[in-house]
């Protein structure tokens, strides 16, 4: 049992959960802003991969891991807008045209990659680079935070920012206020003038662009190439969180950070002798939890909860 | 209700005729040229630069070498795709020989072949059930060639060598470490019979057990999440890992490029990963391949079937003594072993073949 805490209170652990939280953190929050507009954007895993793949195929073929990374979170932006079209414009169903476009995006991905690489795997065969990690000046010489943060992604850092941004948005900003009135009753903010439509689209395209963030990291920070589906339900595992953090900006980043320590957690535990199939379980039985203590919140507000289901 | 019900007969008579439309046209290309027809029914996709695109190589080389046709379906990861995909691909008129691969697709290989009594699979990495008692294989499976392969040995072969490398201290940057990682894809026998094959023999070469790191890729996509292949590489290299090795398809592309960065060592798998690796850096990581030779043991099926003499209704089991399992021993490979350690390797191999070691096995 020493030999876990030891694992757990290193720094090597605690820089891991940075790093495996990364995407859980931008998604989640891609997620929560597209809830809190009243659309719920199921399809964060399409947009993360759709990114991943352009930006690893632009880099590869620019040289230039920024346009890359620009084009990647782009492309998500689009797809979010195009979410926002099939809802608004046509009356799709939410949860359908998210679904369409997750499958999009994972057959569209392979297709791209085979076309221009002739490799059905991924664009491993590409040298796309990866964007450049960032040291704060002096940081690495504090203890423990210093060997933590240090060397971490840019984007990385750019998720942990996505918390106070987030929430300044949300909570100081008009833009905020709209969205949350949108989201909430758009009946409502609709008689007061505000341009109900406008703000969703900007609401879901902000959405895309986060998640599309998240995505960039995965092919350009994490690894240097995409892979088919590389993705592999980070999306879906964001939407969770978005749910157990009850819809708010900390919430939100307390619960993708934990999924981060679960996974992360599962790694390090992985070469002790615990049986392998009860490691790998963690982050799902943690999002089981989640969901569960998420219902029962949700039960306990009560009225609260309806308008907050209306919403969906 | 009845609307459902038109729609239902509507959708079942357009797949009727896309499928009709479909066989009907390669038919009438087959029937020109009279050559055997093999479909490979893959359930993922090429590009792994391991399994399956071993598997393609090899029939590939028997359609250009041996005068076979050869037709490609990928089915994709969505497992829920791979039941009505095999029997599309089994009722399509349009092959001769369907091959398909994987301890997963045995039940539907188990089911279909009995169905189509005239038609030849072959079943690679997996045997079927010839027994037939448990509903599948009605037909004693006689259409049915199965082979698999003793990837223990190989799993043997690496963990000699590991244990033979870090003794020696042979790996330049990586002298003072002792322990060498394994990273599995899942827990399933068939990978699960490279570890195990991996312990005996970095225990025979003098190893301990403990020095062994196993780790699981585990999750939604164990052979496809090379970011998580990575995060478990970084860790096990953090623990003082002189190498790893990955057992995980794609995923393992996550392991050469931790390699790189922590300056340390990989093997490779299935097929010559120097080879398939394009970045130098992440090629120079790479001490050895532990070859699974699946293309090589269907160009042999290829070449027996042509001659009548291939097995059906049986399963072929193939190892180190017939070529289908071994490693790379090529330029950098040469250079990054010493003479000695790789004269007790060839050495280890020899008592395998001749069955003087025998290796345990998962299964």
């Amino acid at each position: 049992m020493s030999s876990v805490l030891d694992v757990v209170l290193s720094s090597a652990f605690l820089a891991a959960v940075l790093r495996v939280a990364t995407p859980y953190l931008l998604a989640a929050f891609g997620g929560l802003v597209a809830e809190r507009a009243g659309v719920s954007n199921i399809a964060l895993e399409g947009q993360m991969l759709s990114a991943a793949c352009t930006g690893a195929l632009v880099a590869g073929y620019s040289h230039s891991v920024a346009l890359g990374a620009v084009c990647g979170v782009a492309v998500a932006t689009l797809l979010g807008v195009l979410l926002a079209a099939l809802r608004l414009e046509l009356g799709a169903d939410v949860i359908i045209a998210g679904i369409g476009i997750n499958l999009l995006a994972s057959g569209a991905t392979a297709y791209a990659v085979y076309t221009l690489l002739d490799d059905k795997g991924g664009t491993s065969g590409l040298k796309s680079g990866t964007l450049p990690t960032v040291t704060l000046p002096g940081i690495q010489h504090v203890p423990v935070v210093g060997d933590v943060v240090s060397g971490q992604n840019l984007v990385a850092w750019l998720a942990f920012l996505a918390a106070p941004f987030v929430a300044w948005l949300f909570f100081r900003t008009r833009f905020g206020f709209h969205l949350r009135a949108v989201g909430e009753m758009p009946d409502a903010a609709a008689s007061v003038g505000i341009p109900v439509r406008r703000v969703q689209y900007a609401g879901l395209a902000l959405s895309g662009a986060l998640s599309g963030l998240a995505g960039v990291f995965l092919s350009m920070g994490y690894v240097s190439f995409f892979v088919r589906d590389m993705t592999a339900g980070r999306g879906f595992i964001a939407l969770a969180a978005v749910f157990l953090g009850g819809l708010r900006p900390w919430g939100v980043f307390l619960a993708a950070l934990g999924f981060g320590a679960a996974e992360a957690l599962a790694v390090q535990l992985g070469t002790l002798d615990v049986p392998p199939q009860l490691v790998s379980t963690i982050p799902y039985a943690m999002t089981l939890v989640a969901l569960a203590v998420y219902a029962w919140r949700r039960k306990r507000r009560g009225a609260a909860g309806e308008v907050a289901t209306a919403s969906l | 209700m009845r609307y459902g019900r038109s729609a239902a007969v509507a959708v079942t008579g357009i797949l009727a005729l896309t499928a009709c439309g479909g066989s009907d046209g390669a038919d009438s290309g087959a029937a020109s040229s009279g050559k055997p027809r093999i479909k490979l029914v893959i359930n993922g996709g090429l590009g792994d630069k391991s399994f399956f695109d071993s598997a393609y190589e090899g029939l590939k080389k028997a359609e250009k070498d041996l005068g076979y046709e050869l037709k490609v379906v990928e089915l994709g990861s969505d497992r829920t795709k791979w039941e009505p995909g095999f029997e599309d691909a089994a009722s399509a008129d349009d092959y001769d020989i369907l091959a398909a691969g994987t301890f997963e697709v045995t039940e539907y290989i188990g089911e279909l072949a009995p169905q189509f009594p005239d038609k030849k699979f072959w079943l690679f990495d997996a045997p079927v059930d010839y027994s037939g008692k448990n509903g599948a294989c009605s037909n004693k499976c006689e259409n049915v060639y199965s082979v698999t392969f003793k990837q223990n040995e190989g799993g043997y072969l690496a963990g000699f060598l590991a244990e033979k490398l870090v003794a020696a201290k042979s790996l330049k940057g990586a002298e003072s470490l002792k322990k060498v990682g394994v990273m599995p894809g899942v827990k399933i026998p068939v990978i699960e019979d490279f570890v195990v094959g991996f312990r005996a023999g970095f225990k025979d070469a003098g190893g301990k057990n403990s020095d062994v790191l196993v780790q699981y890729v585990g999750g939604d996509k164990p052979f496809g999440d090379p970011a998580k292949g990575k995060e478990i590489s970084t860790s096990m290299y953090g623990q003082g890992a002189a190498l790893v090795w990955p057992v995980a398809g794609l995923s393992g592309l996550g392991t050469f490029e931790s390699a790189v960065t922590a300056k340390r060592y990989t093997f490779g798998v299935d097929s010559d990963q120097y080879q398939t690796l394009t970045d130098q850096a992440q090629k120079n990581t790479v001490v050895t391949s532990i070859l699974k030779n699946v293309g090589t043991a269907l160009y042999k099926a290829a070449q027996a079937d042509q001659k009548d003499s291939l097995k059906y209704g049986a399963v072929d089991t193939v190892g180190l003594a017939e070529d289908a399992v071994g490693y790379v021993d090529d330029d950098h490979f040469r250079e990054l072993v010493p003479e000695k350690t790789r004269n007790e390797v060839q050495e280890a191999a020899d008592k395998v073949k001749s069955g003087s070691v025998t290796v345990p096995s998962a299964f």
